[in-house]
């Protein structure tokens, strides 16, 4: 019996095929417009700022992916936007061991994997409030700092360490850059964070019947 | 029960708590930065740019250009080689791309300073010179923190 019933509850899902999949991945309309707007802003933010290290758009649109979007979003919009952004680093800095790039690469790819999926565990909490702001940019510090701690991890040891430079010297070196970070985070996130939980809210009508999560108190 | 703030008045607080904590760390930020050398008159400072296939060898008895940055833009304007160099904003700095045509990246290597045998710990524009010091530029893999003879 307990068989037969999960069996019809898998049924609809590949009854429904690839589309319904795609669908319920990527959300309604709005969803869809919003990520691909999170990617852009990624994208072009990061490499308008490239000039000011740590000062970037990658983060707070990974946060906004999870806790707006959720869904597929939480891990398409880190991973587009550093599929276009990581080849262009790997292009700046050419002549350093692929084995080190790919590695650096790897921390900076996981580092905002982990900042998508916080952000989505805080969706059930996000609306177009000032509270919600507050909240995404209060945990945007801890957040900050995790990567940071996590990303100096990996440059420390596939950069630094076959040098012999000890990891208290990179996470010393790290510091002044953690802090340009958190200047970005307290900047962006706010920002973006209003701006995008406005659009979630009254942006673009969702073309498919599905209420609009941001919106105050459609949700318990 | 306390009465619960409007939205607008939440906002201005949030406003508030926030240009504070973005004033308090761009201030951090100022202090923590290597700041910037002022001129000043060095003697007998030398320099050598060293790639695997040439060396460049100059030496200053009196001069104001007293840093390492400042120091290898003489070299080249004396005996005639390029440098290239790109200027960040955040951290504050120079970073020197290329120098007499060997640009940062070939073969795996980039230029990096020693001023003494001590490998440079900040922007090289940033770090001062004293008098006598021997400044060395070398195309090399990453030994960002190792010093040399």
């Amino acid at each position: 019996m307990i068989g037969t019933q999960g069996a019809s509850r898998t049924r609809p899902v590949s009854g429904r095929g690839w589309k319904a999949v795609l669908n319920a991945g990527l959300g309604n309309t709005r969803t869809r417009i919003l990520g691909v707007f999170l990617i852009l802003i990624a994208v072009l933010g990061t490499v308008v700022l490239r000039q000011y290290a740590n000062i970037e758009t990658v983060f707070v649109a990974c946060l906004l992916a999870g806790s707006l979007l959720s869904r597929w979003w939480t891990v398409l919009v880190p991973l587009s936007a550093l599929l276009i952004l990581q080849p262009l680093e790997w292009d700046a800095n050419r002549g350093y061991a692929v084995e080190a790039m790919a590695g650096i690469s790897f921390f900076v790819v996981t580092g905002f994997l982990f900042v998508a999926l916080i952000g989505s565990r805080l969706r059930p909490k996000v609306l177009f409030r000032v509270k919600s702001v507050a909240l995404l940019t209060t945990i945007s510090v801890p957040l900050t700092v995790a990567y940071d701690v996590w990303t100096a991890f990996g440059e420390w040891y596939f950069l630094m360490r076959p040098f012999g430079v000890s990891l208290l010297t990179v996470m010393q070196g790290q510091f002044l850059f953690t802090l340009y970070h958190l200047l970005s985070s307290l900047i962006f996130v706010p920002l973006f964070g209003t701006t995008f939980l406005f659009l979630q809210a009254y942006g673009w009508p969702a073309t498919q019947q599905e209420p609009s999560p941001a919106e105050p108190y459609d949700r318990p | 029960m306390r009465p619960r703030l409007s939205e607008r008045a939440q906002a201005a607080i949030l406003v508030g708590v926030l240009v504070t904590a973005i004033a308090a760390l761009y201030g951090a930020t100022q202090i923590l930065q290597p700041s910037a050398v002022s001129r000043f008159v060095v003697h007998g400072v030398r320099i050598e740019v060293n790639s695997s296939s040439w060396t460049i060898e100059y030496q200053s008895l009196v001069t104001t250009n007293n840093t390492a940055f400042r120091l290898l833009e003489e070299a080249a304007a004396h005996l005639g080689f390029t440098v290239g160099y790109e200027v960040y904003q955040i951290p504050e700095g120079v970073l020197v791309t290329s120098i007499n045509g060997t640009t940062n990246g070939q073969g795996g290597r980039y230029w990096q300073y020693w001023v003494n045998g001590v490998f440079g710990d900040v922007a090289a524009d940033k770090k001062a010179l004293a008098d006598d010091d021997i400044v060395l530029w070398r195309f090399d893999r990453s030994y960002a923190g190792v010093s040399v003879g």
